[in-house]
């Protein structure tokens, strides 16, 4: 499940986002033209689709592993320490797919046919380097989120997850509260790394926070 | 006699309620040990605690000399087998036995697939898809051919027809004379499996009413049947563990080393031994603890049969 399933709906948003593209050809636009480059890096299906997946991966991964891990006789350390490493071995190995299908879509000029599968502005605008980092740390993230709401139902079951998202979504609601009024000059100075350093930033405090949940974590 | 498992004095509380009160016994190496009690008596928890999964509020338990919440030495010798034990999610058979033997040095590859052949579990269902024996059956597989030192088994035949359960039996009796280790079973099939255990420790409101030798438990139990007033006369001065009364008659389990064939055939009152389970279905509400029964021995007059 780990390596296939996201590998399939890779497939499976691929195939709607060629049906999509031949629906505007019937339309009428011009496959190369500016409109359409345009039109066509602004799908970001390719992402959205494999966050659903991949959060429920990250939730399972700590949910019903932890109990079985600590039947094997795991103690909670290693336990975390494992399923940390693994979320970067898949992590890694999406990244891995997902940037050799864009070499290979730049490669044959966008499949013969000037269709944007994984040359979109949210994977880094054909960047091979850009989509690389870009999966991995979004696939890292996404797995340590899920994995620290996870550990968060562990804890203190329904509970858990009811005060961690209220908790973030005060955390995010005070930040844009803060932020607001410099929101312009902001977005002039982003920098794609910032998104790195929050991806970096999400991982350690929710792995941290998966250690902190499960550390006195009692299995029921 | 070497002690494998050691509680002292554990009291676990989840809240404000409390489970577990000064909780004490010990498990010596290599014995199989009946953890019984009705349900809520606090077996799962002093189970999960004796495996690390879970801590005392107070107290200590020892397992090979070591605290064994986190110490992964220990840990690596206990299997905790739960009564809802859960895998993860896209998990098959052939997943269990792959990963078990990583986390087992002496896991036995034979006895996994005999007893997966005895069980007849599917091999291309999701582990999740199983049904409760089938899920039981898996847990018994994974518990015992770990051949890990301390064994704890919660529940172990949920669901398992008795065809099934006299699998389990067979093996665990056969392999534990080949490879001796600690077995912790806690059961309600008291009568069933009371044959297997060494030794036994009943638990009632989180505390300890009952625990030794199989044979020093049960020993002096005598179930007296008869009229009410007969009943009630012959009990009377003796440490009565349950009493039951219909219309006029009575029964009553008593502990006593007196012969009471000569009183009883007097009084007409009939005289027949006691199990484990008669023991074991005496505790509830309104039971005695042995700290209890020390301190006033008889319980007389008994309440149900005067």
């Amino acid at each position: 499940m780990t390596f296939a399933v996201p590998l399939y709906i890779t497939g499976v948003v691929a195939v709607i986002s060629i049906l999509i593209m031949v629906l505007f050809l019937r339309a009428g636009q011009t496959p190369g033209s500016a409109d359409w480059i345009q039109g066509a890096r602004s799908n970001g299906g390719m992402v959205w689709s494999l966050c659903g997946f991949l959060g429920y991966m990250g939730a399972q991964s700590v949910a019903t592993t932890f109990p079985f891990a600590l039947t094997l006789g795991a103690t909670r350390r290693h336990f975390v320490l494992g399923t940390v490493f693994w979320w970067a071995t898949t992590a890694g190995y999406l990244a891995a797919i997902f940037t050799a299908l864009c070499a290979l879509e730049l490669a044959t000029g966008h499949w013969f046919a000037d269709l944007y599968i994984f040359d979109v502005y949210l994977l880094g605008s054909g960047s091979l380097w850009r989509i690389a980092l870009i999966v991995f740390g979004g696939t890292l993230s996404i797995f340590s989120l899920g994995g620290v709401f996870a550990a968060s139902w562990v804890r203190f079951r329904n509970r858990g997850p009811m005060a961690l998202g209220a908790g973030l979504v005060l955390l995010i609601l005070v930040a844009l509260i803060i932020t607001v009024p410099s929101f312009g000059r902001i977005v002039d100075a982003f920098q794609g790394w910032w998104l790195m350093v929050a991806a970096a930033a999400v991982i350690a405090c929710s792995s941290v926070g998966t250690w902190g949940f499960l550390r006195g974590s009692s299995v029921r | 006699m070497t002690t494998a498992i050691d509680v002292r004095s554990v009291h676990r509380s989840f809240g404000r309620t409390p489970v577990l009160h000064d909780l004490s016994f010990q498990v010596p190496e290599h014995s199989i040990l009946g953890l019984l009690g009705r349900n809520g008596a606090g077996k799962t928890t002093i189970m999960s605690i004796i495996a690390g999964q879970d801590r005392p509020t107070s107290g200590e338990v020892l397992v090979g000399g070591h605290t064994p919440f986190e110490h992964a030495p220990t840990l690596n010798t206990i299997r905790y087998i739960r009564d809802s034990q859960r895998y993860p999610d896209d998990y098959h058979l052939r997943h269990v036995l792959r990963i078990g033997p990583v986390f087992a040095p002496h896991w036995n590859a034979e006895l996994a697939d005999a007893l997966v052949d005895g069980f007849a579990l599917p091999a291309r269902v999701q582990v999740k898809k199983y049904s409760r024996g089938q899920l039981s059956a898996l847990g018994i597989v994974l518990g015992l051919a770990s051949r890990t030192p301390i064994t704890l088994l919660d529940e172990p035949y949920l669901g398992l027809d008795v065809g099934a359960r006299r699998v389990f039996y067979d093996a665990l009796l056969r392999d534990y004379a080949e490879h001796p280790r600690t077995v912790v079973l806690s059961t309600h099939l008291v009568q069933e499996s009371e044959s297997l255990f060494d030794r036994v420790v009943i638990l009632d409101g989180g505390r300890v009413v009952a625990s030794g030798d199989r044979d020093e438990v049960v020993g002096g139990l005598v179930q007296l049947s008869g009229t009410t007033g007969a009943v009630g006369e012959l009990i009377a001065g003796f440490d009565v563990l349950r009493t039951d009364k219909v219309g006029g008659l009575c029964s009553a389990l008593v502990r006593t080393d007196n012969d009471l064939a000569a009183a009883a055939h007097r009084l007409g009152v009939q005289v027949s031994g006691a199990s484990l389970q008669d023991l074991v279905a005496s505790y509830g509400p309104g039971s005695r603890t042995t700290e209890e029964v020390a301190a006033r021995p008889a319980r007389s007059p008994p309440p149900g049969c005067t």
